[in-house]
């Protein structure tokens, strides 16, 4: 039976597992974790999810079946994922909008799409293949991007926009991208999130990012989260309601009491903008 | 048109030296060399954790031109993180076999071999206890492997080594970490029959204690108890599948 998944939730990460599973801390209420790194594992990472899912309700986050591909589908991936997720019992999952290979060769990184309308069609007829191949509720996540933009392309927002309308699709709503990309390209996230249908929003992700010398801002998930992110999760939470939120941090793993830190202001966050009193 | 942008990212991260074509189609020459460096460091960490003491044997010039090597050749191939380092070490060894010390590949072939085993699936699950007459169930991942050189031995020396054929089991504890069991030339390839699980133990041990032209004595049969009892006991051996009845 798929449990509820509310509230702040955190990525289950090799590095912060062991002191996580122990702990086994209220104040997070969920988990998400990247199939990719599970599917066909056994060793510590079996472990890791069996001990995670006797407390905590568990979401999925694909890493390599991105949306902007041209090529096929591998189908056999598919089964296996749409097989993994079932014995999860996720309530969704989620997969980036963005290049993720090419030429069946994986960058194992996210690259960025061109913002165009080509792009989003070959987007949206993916999204769907997949959401129908794995059998549970598919949302995209907006990614972050470095590079910028040909002159004739869309708004970044108007592109999320046109890809979740043709698919009819659920989003992943990464306020840290936003944020990113925000200063990167000189636009306003506010404004980026006023232009996002906030009903198709099933999960928040936010967390840090590290600036370099030049000021570009890169999604590293690797810092702290900021007081700006944190500000425009508070407008976000507003807007959506009480949707889950994540907290994301891959790289530079801190103390899970420093995690936890975050946790709470986030709680504090979320409750504030939401009115909601969720507990695990 | 979206296929040659993808394609042309694609040439830009992996190729040996970006072109102004590609860099001029995608649009900024200075953004992209820094998606080139994000997906060239993501894989380059995972390999160098995968084979450090190789790493360090031939230092990061070498092993950095490897991975340029490559990358250039059309790999990654895989879209699982954690199977980037075997494609990585299929292609090098045989490189480093003709450029490196002699003992280089064998270091590599068993570091590659002990990451294998400690990512490998889940252990399959036996339908019976251990017995002659059924097919023996091994847990995943397990591997043996025949080594000129004793690699296993850490520190690597600063004079390399020398010479000392091993044979080696590579299994995953229970604390998920890889071991080194050492095998004399028989056990190996008992390991390896069973590992196969093609024939029932019974028929395994007659066929590999024949090819040894070792006489199946009271004292075979002891050293044979001892190897199966320290497998069940070290998790190598998990029990087995009776035959169809």
């Amino acid at each position: 039976m798929t449990r509820d998944v509310a509230g702040i939730g955190l990525g289950l990460r090799y590095d912060l597992a062991t002191e996580l599973l122990e702990r086994r801390p209220k104040s997070v209420a969920w988990l998400e974790i990247h199939p990719e790194n599970y599917i066909d594992r056994g060793g510590r990472y079996q472990e890791m999810l069996e001990l995670a899912r006797e407390d905590w309700p568990v979401v999925t986050h694909g890493l390599s079946t991105c949306l902007g591909s041209v090529e096929p589908f591998d189908a056999s991936y598919l089964k296996e994922l749409g097989g993994f997720l079932k014995d999860l019992e996720v309530p969704w999952h989620s997969e980036h909008l963005c290049l993720g290979g090419a030429d069946d060769r994986f960058f194992h990184d996210l690259l960025p799409l061109p913002f165009t309308e080509e792009a989003a069609q070959i987007a949206s007829q993916r999204l769907t293949e997949v959401r129908d191949a794995i059998g549970v509720p598919l949302a995209l996540e907006n990614a972050s991007y470095y590079a910028p933009q040909g002159p004739d392309g869309l708004a970044e927002a108007d592109f999320v926009v046109e890809v979740l309308e043709k698919a009819d699709a659920k989003l992943l709503l990464d306020v840290n991208n936003v944020y990113v990309n925000g200063r990167n390209f000189g636009f306003d996230p506010k404004a980026y999130m006023d232009r996002i249908p906030m009903e198709r929003v099933v999960q928040i992700h936010v967390a840090g990012h590290f600036v370099r010398d030049d000021g570009l801002r890169i999604d590293t998930h690797g810092e702290p989260v900021p007081d700006d992110v944190y500000e425009l999760l508070d407008y976000t939470l507003r807007k959506t309601g009480p949707v889950p939120v994540l907290l994301e941090r891959d790289n530079n793993v801190p103390p899970l009491d420093e995690l936890l830190s975050e946790v709470d202001d986030l709680w504090k966050i979320y409750r504030n903008a939401t009115g909601a009193d969720v507990a695990r | 048109m979206l296929a040659d942008h993808a394609k042309a990212m694609q040439r830009v991260c992996f190729g040996a030296e970006p072109s102004k074509a590609d860099l001029e189609l995608l649009g900024s020459r200075e953004r992209w060399l820094v998606y080139r460096d994000l997906v060239r460091t993501r894989l380059s960490n995972v390999i160098g954790v995968a084979l450090a003491r190789t790493k360090s044997a031939i230092g990061d010039e070498a092993f950095s031109r490897a991975i340029d090597e490559w990358l250039a050749t059309g790999s990654p191939r895989t879209r699982y993180l954690r199977y980037v380092p075997s494609e990585l070490a299929e292609f090098a060894i045989p490189i480093w076999q003709r450029t490196e010390a002699p003992w280089v590949a064998d270091l590599a072939g068993y570091e590659i071999a002990a990451w294998e085993v400690r990512h490998a699936p889940r252990n399959p699950t036996p339908s019976a206890e251990f017995a002659f007459d059924s097919k023996p169930v091994l847990a995943a991942g397990v591997k043996v492997l025949r080594l000129a050189y004793p690699v296993q031995n850490e520190p690597t020396p600063n004079t390399g080594y020398a010479p000392d054929p091993t044979i080696l089991c590579l299994y995953r504890d229970k604390n998920h970490r890889t071991i080194p069991r050492k095998l004399n030339p028989l056990a190996a390839d008992l390991l390896e029959a069973w590992r196969a699980a093609d024939q029932t133990v019974a028929e395994s041990v007659q066929q590999v204690a024949a090819a040894h032209h070792a006489q199946i004595t009271p004292v075979f049969i002891e050293k044979l108890s001892t190897l199966i009892a320290d497998s069940i006991q070290r998790g190598i051996l998990l029990g087995g599948h009776s035959p169809p009845s």
